[in-house]
């Protein structure tokens, strides 16, 4: 060891002065703009401390409406969960064609450990956001869920989703094209018109009957199955009539998006005759007001139908729900009421009746760019008169720490 | 009525005299950057790297980068070191703005409005801006050691205003030039006319991440 007449260690002091002169940007670096890459990473984990109510979650088999329940004894529990691990990666292509998939983990919802492909598309864009034209091309889900919006498809203000913006992210991936024009208008209205169509959501409506609704985060893909009441997993993306399902996304707000209102349309056009398909068509509509910049009010409708021939199960669908968030800072802080019914139409053996309610408490603390905890409160109240399921009411909270790369 | 006309027009060429006489005798520096081709390049910064202002401002200077349609507005903004830049978000959207910049790493959890606090640009460089919300958002803030500096037209041509006679040396920067800036260093006699000079910039190709628009966008 060489110490100077200072007694300051050489060795530590060369160490010292080559790391400054490592960390210390030269001029050129200095004036350098980090370039962005042509291939990027993302993710997302979710890790949480949950405890529902007394009945075992659907995702166990049993009639809870929350993602998580009780146990088999119908006992409460708390339990530390891996509630997702999202993969994001992205790519620029040539003509300036944006690619990205998705991949989630999600445990409880899968019945093994493999990540479902949420998406896997390909984006070419023409025009800025005052007016322009997008083509999109590859497995998606429609963009009909105005709670969707957070990082990696995650509900933005609240953990779980209501009962309406749930089904759309369970049950619907479809492969296929979507066509997109907006517009914002010279008296200030901003105007767009989506159209997509594609194949895969032949058992669209399946869940939904036979299970009913429920409330959470799980994201479904190509390669996803679901659990029902019956002890079967029914496949989301399952082609099995060849037709092609069609929908349309329409939206109306100012251009400065204080206010907009959204209408969509869905159909399966799913073949009857064919075993196992469900014909499945729905509207939907949404207003997002912003009356201050801190105030998100979102109000969204659904009404549709889901039939099939073998065994049947033809139902109504009917949900809707009114959320509040207020966001200060750090702070968000959200408030929902959940509607939700399911009405049998053919009177057949099994009765798909459902009548629910839920109102919905979060709270959100974002810590920097990476970490965000949440903490949720779900109270809600289904009533299946008839059915393969039970009278699941239940309430449950849920902590959660997200952490985003 | 004619009185006061006559008294508001002398009013008028007296408070403008004395600004334009200084114009006249600080005639500056103007000129054109250009690429290999000879076609004139846009958004680059023509700033005077020295001498540096011995004088410190009594206020401290402020600028701001605006969010507008999910764009930073300006894209670029060159600033003098030690302003402080308020990002004010005029969409109805969140936007969560950061920067991983050596010269400077700061972010501002997501806002809307004039929620979040100003951000002091204390050390010299390129410092790119990003939103966590939406990644094609991307602006940069250019930290210069002086305030004589001048963004390029779409011809390329530039005008540094103001400056006493003296000897300056001149700089031309852009986010995808290639080659060092020192590079592209000028040393600059000014004296009662204008020069004239030219900067000679190759470029990268540019490498923006491809936005997404209309109803897939994150609000």
């Amino acid at each position: 060891m060489v110490r100077n007449a200072r007694g300051v260690c050489v060795t530590h002091a060369v160490f010292l002065f080559f790391c400054c002169h490592l960390i210390a940007p030269t001029a050129q670096a200095q004036y350098d703009v980090e370039e962005e890459s042509r291939v990027w990473l993302r993710a997302m984990l979710d890790v949480r401390v949950v405890r529902g109510g007394n009945d075992p979650s659907w995702t166990d088999g049993g009639p809870g409406k929350t993602r998580y329940g009780g146990d088999t004894s119908s006992e409460r529990v708390t339990r530390l969960t891996l509630s997702q691990l999202a993969i994001e990666v992205g790519a620029t292509l040539p003509w300036n064609v944006r690619a990205q998939a998705q991949l989630n983990l999600q445990r409880d919802l899968s019945d093994n450990d493999e990540p479902w492909l949420v998406e896997a598309l390909l984006r070419k864009e023409w025009g800025k956001d005052e007016n322009g034209l997008g083509l999109q091309l590859g497995l998606m889900s429609v963009p009909f869920s105005l709670e969707h919006v957070g990082p990696a498809w995650s509900p933005e203000y609240t953990i779980s989703a209501s009962a309406l913006d749930s089904w759309m992210w369970e049950e619907i991936s479809l492969a296929g094209a979507e066509g997109e024009w907006w517009h914002v208008t010279p008296g200030g209205l901003r105007l767009g018109i989506l159209v997509g169509a594609g194949f895969g959501p032949d058992q669209l409506g399946r869940v939904v009957a036979v299970r009913g609704w429920a409330m959470g985060d799980g994201l479904s893909g190509l390669n996803a199955d679901l659990l029902l009441p019956t002890g079967v997993r029914t496949e989301i993306f399952d082609e099995r009539d060849d037709r092609v399902a069609a929908y349309t996304w329409l939206s109306i707000g100012d251009a400065g998006e204080r206010v907009s209102v959204r209408v969509g349309l869905f159909d399966n056009f799913g073949d009857q005759e064919v075993a196992g398909v469900w014909h499945t068509r729905f509207a939907t509509a949404g207003v997002t007001i912003h009356p201050h910049p801190s105030v998100d009010l979102i109000v969204q409708y659904l009404s549709g139908e889901a039939r099939v021939s073998s065994p049947a199960n033809d139902s109504s669908l009917r949900a809707y729900y009114a959320l509040l968030s207020h966001h200060r800072g750090r702070h968000r802080f959200s408030v929902r009421y959940d509607s939700f019914r399911v009405n049998d139409l053919d009177g057949g053996t099994v009765l798909t009746e459902e009548q629910g309610d839920g109102v919905t408490a979060a709270y959100f603390l974002q810590m920097g760019l990476r970490h965000r905890f949440g903490l949720e409160y779900i109270w809600l109240d289904s009533r299946r008169p008839t059915g393969v399921v039970p009278e699941p009411s239940q309430d449950g909270w849920q902590l959660s720490y997200r952490f985003r790369y | 009525m004619h009185r006061l006309k006559r008294l508001l027009s002398m009013a008028f060429v007296l408070g403008v005299l004395p600004s334009a006489t200084a114009l006249a005798a600080e005639p500056g520096i103007s000129g054109r950057v250009v690429g290999p081709d000879g076609k004139g390049i846009a958004e680059a910064v023509v700033f005077v790297q020295s001498p540096v202002d011995s004088a410190s401002a009594p206020t401290r200077p402020r600028a701001a980068m605006d969010q507008v349609n999910k764009t930073f507005v300006p894209g670029l903004l060159p600033i003098v070191v030690g302003t402080e830049v308020r990002f004010p978000n005029h969409d109805q959207i969140h936007h969560h703005v950061y920067s991983f910049s050596r010269t400077k790493t700061f972010e501002l959890p997501l806002y809307k409005g004039q929620d979040a606090r100003p951000v002091l640009f204390d050390k010299l460089g390129a410092v790119t801006i990003g939103c966590n919300i939406h990644d094609w958002m991307s602006g940069v803030i250019l930290v210069l050691p002086t305030g004589h500096y001048a963004v390029t037209d779409e011809n390329g041509r530039f005008t540094l205003a103001g400056l006493p006679a003296g000897a300056y040396t001149v700089a031309a920067w852009h986010a995808r030039r290639r080659g060092k800036l020192e590079e592209t260093a000028q040393q600059v006699q000014l004296a009662a006319t204008t020069p004239e000079i030219t900067f000679t910039l190759a470029l990268e190709p540019a490498r923006n991440r491809p936005a997404i628009h209309g109803s897939r966008r994150t609000p």
